[in-house]
């Protein structure tokens, strides 16, 4: 052998291996792809900047308003304005698009003096015939929204003024303002293209600019809002399916705040003081284990109240939602007129009392349905199972793709016991009884169907004022029928997370679980 | 040529590369490969007698714990020993490995060896293997998933189909090969019946790379069922297997760095254990 | 060369028909009814039979299939119930992203084969060819799905350098250099184990092609190591390698669903995992036969390759 190629022979893998780590090296140093965070901000409110925002879900044009994911709320609340707004805390409305409104002694018609200066995005001027619009579409079942019996009702609109409109209502109800807090007013003219998802148009302070299905979306700032103008050139919505990847991109400062990231991640990313975490209070969540009441071993009260004893509920809030929320047997938060502190401690875990209640009863095995969307199900999932089988009653896991939970959701169609989240106890309460799928009297997920129940509701929402005294006797019904019956034994409440850079200032979010960045800037 | 004589060559062929075969198992890579397929195997097996406690039991206060006298591989999510879990998550790789695969090899190799038996049923084989062949595996876990729902049930359906078409091409190719070597066709001129041909000759000459491909197999059925796994198609809860494992501990790598080491040190000796094993054997053959 | 192709051709097709057979029948096997998600709770059963129609669910199921066919052969597959918009501009979208990510693995893959290969051949050490060996088990030892995590862990967060996931923000061909920092960890994530396998495959094919007659007599007449290896041992070892190359792709894309999961690329492993989660049928359908399409493609073209490389297979097709 000559020494020749034996030289270049040692050298040449390390040469390669130089030339491949400079080249590396070259290409992230003459321009990174890597944003270099924030070096220092001064703190004083900056204009300018693309938000970049990361979610787990992609849009779904047929469930646009639904409510149902963090990216359909993300374009909700940067892309449309409501007619009023429900202060984070309280049930009193403030005015948005609506100046002011009053609503008739009797309950049964509301009318509203509008905003002259609004324009949609598309440059033509906000009316009332927008807002009739809006509710009507609200009300076709087509789009499966929670508040379409509420939209419903609505049946006459007088639009004879511009900026003025009088909603008469088929029978008396309490819960309007909640319907014109979640409705967001939509363009008639381009609604064939907001059906397809090609385009969103709006008042809002960010217009829609595109979305690339899985992959981003983007907004632009509105400059003509009748409001005070965004800070932010834009907002990107960046779809990042996975949420290990997710907190992957925030980490290494691709992102600036996610959404979609389980309580563990943001407990930890803002432990280390470079993120901060952000918890939608006002805008609860609750979780809840659903009894099919049509299920042999579950139509006995006895057996749903054993279950109901059974959960360690301080330990799903503590060791799944990291201590963000609290233990519940009632739904309602504390500023709720229905809220009653000491029925809300009422189901306490009591391992003897299920066991004594569930006592020569020959049960089967029942299968527990939980969605895989969310790792927090699947552990709620199987504490509950722990917990049940201490008290002699064997279950079985079955998780569900998120479609297929939530299409049993809307048809009842689960065979036993199921976990998910239910939101609008937020609301006037009587929302929650004739809207909200697990709860609606005239059919709901468990297929309880009680009179008296049923009956309650009805009165519950027939208040003409939501928070008087023959209102709260009807809350007091209501809640002794849900703890009588337990058809849906609640474990928790809790609040969405999101979590930032620490050098984003200026986020809210709504009551509808919307973050907005209407006065969002960037510390930099 | 007399059929005696073709009679005298083929088994004394397939005794040769059997203890060839066996051999090549028994130093150099092939006995690291069997050695570490075995150790994984015995740990499953004796899962019940060696975890220390039951895989789905929740410890009340140990809430992703790190590694202690107590806990060798620290606790998971839900307050479970891990090292039970991994023990017992073993097993599910078993079934997998040891059932599924087999089972799917058994069908490949009989449609393998019967449909070249019969023109048109040899067609229509080969174009129902070229469709199955034509899905990628996790394309296929997905729909199989969605039509059946997540489960070791699915799993085993999944790696039989995956396994079906690679093991029925093998087996028709070695057909074909063996019929078309001289002494094999003066023996059927003469009369010897296809069976006889199958079980005399076809057989005996394939197994060796049918072993190699079964090794490979087994090596693939350990990361199929971990990607199903990981893409949450795998086991239900509160069952372990060492993908679903995996998965966990990847999602709670920044709170528990520790969790995820178990698992993935358990399927990398799988995974490798096997291909040395089928390393070996092709080795020893071309020698 | 044109009779070889159109000789295989037929079979081709009859794969990609059978396929679409398969496909038709078993989405339906799905449990999850389209039409009771898109109608919602409170629709009315007229409201169900209008979308049902609205749809073409009402049809036969054989109407169904060919209508189905008959659009996809017009290279028109309508419209997603639930993923939204048009099926042609989603799978178009995606297709770009996965063959970007295909393209680059592969290029690395060979790359990193002809590299450790020859490499190693030339090199013809004992350490280098343990240190190969032992790089290359690992690569085939280790899963993707733990390997895309630990990269994303080393050079994404702890060694802040390459973005963790998703595609370049102003897309693939406005800056190269950004792109490539973006493709690098997922198309090397996809690469590994493709690149082990054809690495094992070429070095075993080069030393039996230097253990050959002509070679002991071209070393004996003086020619050097690596003429020998680089002009006469590698070109006659390329058409099996090709080979193995070809069957690779078909890996290469199915674990495209998982490095698109692990790296959040939005390609069509993606655009399928919720599609079929979703129970959106027209969309699952159009992407499953898409996927087989391809398959069947690449094992097509890599039959010709080869028959380009090595003229008896040609000859013996003609």
């Amino acid at each position: 052998m000559s020494p020749r190629p034996s030289l270049s022979r040692r050298r040449r893998p390390a040469l390669a291996l130089a030339a491949a780590v400079t080249a590396l090296g070259l290409l992230t140093a003459c321009s990174s792809a890597v944003g270099d965070g924030g070096s220092g901000g001064s703190g004083e409110p900056q204009s300018g900047g693309v938000l970049k925002v990361g979610t787990v879900t992609d849009l779904v044009p047929a469930a646009i308003f639904t409510n149902s994911n963090d990216t359909i709320n993300l374009v909700i609340g940067q892309v449309f304005d409501s007619l009023v707004d429900y202060p984070i805390d309280s049930l009193e409305a403030e005015p948005s698009l609506a100046e002011s409104w009053e609503l008739a002694e009797d309950g049964t018609s509301i009318t509203l003096q509008l905003r002259d200066d609004v324009t949609f995005h598309s440059g033509r001027p906000f009316t009332s015939e927008d807002v009739e619009f809006s509710i009507r579409q609200w009300a076709d079942p087509k789009w499966t929204v929670q508040f379409q019996r509420t939209a419903a009702a609505i049946t006459e609109f007088d639009t004879s003024e511009e900026h003025s409109i009088t909603l008469g209502f088929d029978h008396p109800m309490n819960n309007v303002l909640d319907l014109l807090d979640i409705l967001p007013i939509i363009d008639s003219e381009t609604i064939d293209q907001l059906e397809k998802g090609e385009a969103y148009v709006g008042t809002g302070p960010f217009t829609f600019e595109s979305w690339t299905p899985q992959s981003k979306l983007v907004l632009d700032r509105n400059d003509d809002y009748w409001g005070d103008t965004p800070r932010l050139d834009g907002v990107e919505i960046d779809i990042v399916p996975d949420a290990q990847s997710l907190v992957s991109q925030l980490r290494s400062g691709q992102l600036d705040l996610a959404q979609g990231a389980s309580n563990r991640d943001i407990e930890s990313l803002a432990g280390t003081g470079d993120f901060d975490q952000i918890t939608f209070e006002g805008s609860e969540r609750q979780t809840y284990v659903g009894t099919n009441v049509e299920n042999p071993a579950l139509s006995d009260p006895d057996v749903r109240r054993a279950i109901a004893l059974s959960v360690d509920r301080d330990r799903v809030v503590e060791e799944v939602y990291r201590g963000v929320g609290y233990p519940i047997a009632l739904p309602w938060p504390e500023y709720s007129p229905a809220y009653d502190p000491e029925a809300n401690e009422s189901l306490q875990q009591d391992l003897d009392e299920a066991r004594s209640l569930l006592e020569g009863k020959d049960l089967p095995p029942l299968p527990l349905e939980y969605s895989t969307a969310n790792p927090n199900n699947e552990a709620i999932a199987q504490i509950v199972q722990a917990d049940l089988k201490q008290v002699g009653l064997d279950v079985e896991l079955v998780p569900n793709e998120q479609a297929q939970q939530i299409e049993k959701l809307i048809g009842g169609s689960f065979e036993a016991l199921w976990i998910l989240d239910h939101a609008y106890a937020q609301y006037t309460p009587s929302s929650l009884a004739v809207s909200a799928y697990p709860f609606n009297a005239a059919k709901n997920t468990s297929n309880f169907l009680d009179d008296q129940y049923a009956a309650h509701a009805d009165a519950a929402w027939k208040q003409p004022d939501p928070a008087g005294p023959e209102a709260e006797a009807a809350y007091a019904d209501l809640n002794a029928d849900l703890l009588d019956n337990l058809f849906l034994i609640e474990l928790s409440t809790t609040f969405m997370q999101a979590v930032s850079k620490a050098d984003l200032e200026g986020v809210s979010w709504t009551k509808r679980s919307e973050l907005t960045f209407g006065e969002t800037w960037l510390d930099r | 040529m007399s059929t005696a004589a073709v009679t005298e060559v083929a088994p004394a062929e397939g005794v040769r590369a059997r203890r060839l075969r066996w051999g090549a198992l028994a130093h150099g890579q092939g006995l690291v490969g069997v050695v570490m397929v075995a150790l994984v195997v015995v740990a499953g097996l004796l899962a019940p007698v060696l975890a220390p406690y039951d895989p789905t039991q929740q410890i009340p206060g140990a809430n992703l714990a790190p590694p202690s006298a107590a806990h060798w591989l620290g606790t998971d999510e839900v307050n479970r020993d891990i090292l039970s879990r991994v023990l017992h998550g073993i097993r599910i790789d078993l079934v997998v490995v040891f059932l599924a695969v087999p089972v799917g090899a058994a069908l490949g190799v009989a449609l393998g060896l019967l449909s070249p038996l019969h023109a048109w049923a040899d067609v229509a084989t080969q174009r129902l293997l070229d469709v199955l062949l034509a899905f990628p595996v996790l394309i296929l876990a997905i729909t199989a998933t969605a039509a059946m729902g997540p489960g070791l049930r699915t799993i085993a359906v999944v790696i039989v189909l995956a396994e079906l078409p690679i093991f029925g091409r093998l087996a028709r190719t070695s057909v074909l090969k063996v019929r078309a070597l001289p002494y094999v066709e003066s023996a059927r001129v003469m009369g010897a019946g296809e069976t006889w041909l199958l079980r005399k000759h076809v057989l005996p000459n394939s197994l060796e790379p049918l072993t190699v491909q079964l090794a490979v197999s087994m090596s693939v059925a350990v990361f199929i069922e971990g990607a199903m796994s990981f893409l949450g198609l795998g086991v239900r809860p509160p069952d372990p297997s060492l993908g679903s494992l995996i998965k966990d501990g990847i999602r709670n790598v920044w709170e528990a760095p520790f969790f995820v080491v178990g698992p993935l040190v358990v399927v990398s000796m799988l995974v490798l254990g096997f291909l040395l094993v089928a390393q070996a054997i092709s080795a020893q053959r071309r020698r | 060369m044109t009779r070889y192709v159109l000789r295989r051709l037929p079979s081709a097709v009859l794969v990609v028909l059978a396929a679409s057979v398969v496909i038709f029948s078993v989405i339906r096997l799905v449990p999850g009814d389209p039409v009771a998600t898109l109608a919602g709770p409170d629709a009315t059963p007229e409201a169900r039979d209008a979308i049902r129609a609205e749809l073409g669910l009402d049809e036969p199921v054989v109407v169904q299939y060919l209508q189905w066919l008959a659009a996809m052969v017009r290279l028109d597959p309508g419209q997603s119930y639930l993923v939204g918009g048009d099926i042609s501009r989603l799978v178009r979208e995606g297709l770009v992203n996965t063959l970007v990510l295909a393209g680059g693995a592969l290029l690395l893959a060979v790359v990193l084969t002809l590299v450790a290969a020859v490499g190693g051949v030339l090199a013809h050490r004992r350490g280098v060819d343990t240190l190969l060996n032992g790089v290359n088990t690992a690569a085939v030892a280790l899963p993707t799905f733990v390997t895309g995590p630990l990269l994303v862990l080393l050079f994404a967060v702890l060694l802040p350098v390459l973005p963790a996931g998703g595609t370049p923000p102003e897309g693939f061909w406005a800056r190269p250099d950004i792109s490539v920092q973006f493709l690098l960890m997922p198309a090397l994530c996809l690469a590994l184990p493709a690149a082990a396998a054809l690495t094992r495959f070429l070095s075993e094919a080069l030393r039996t092609e230097l253990e050959q007659p002509y070679a002991t007599t071209a070393r004996a007449l003086g020619v050097g190591r690596r003429r020998l290896v680089l002009t006469q041992a590698l070109p006659n070892a390329l058409p099996a390698a090709v080979t193995v190359l070809g069957v690779q792709v078909g890996t290469l894309l199915g674990g495209a669903v998982l490095v698109e999961a692990i790296f959040a690329w939005p390609g069509l492993g993606m655009l399928a995992e919720q599609a079929i989660s979703s129970r959106d049928y027209p969309l699952v359908q159009t992407l499953l036969l898409l996927s087989v399409a391809v398959f069947v493609a690449t094992q097509l073209l890599t039959d010709v390759v080869q028959a380009l490389l090595d003229p008896r297979i040609r000859l013996g097709a003609s």
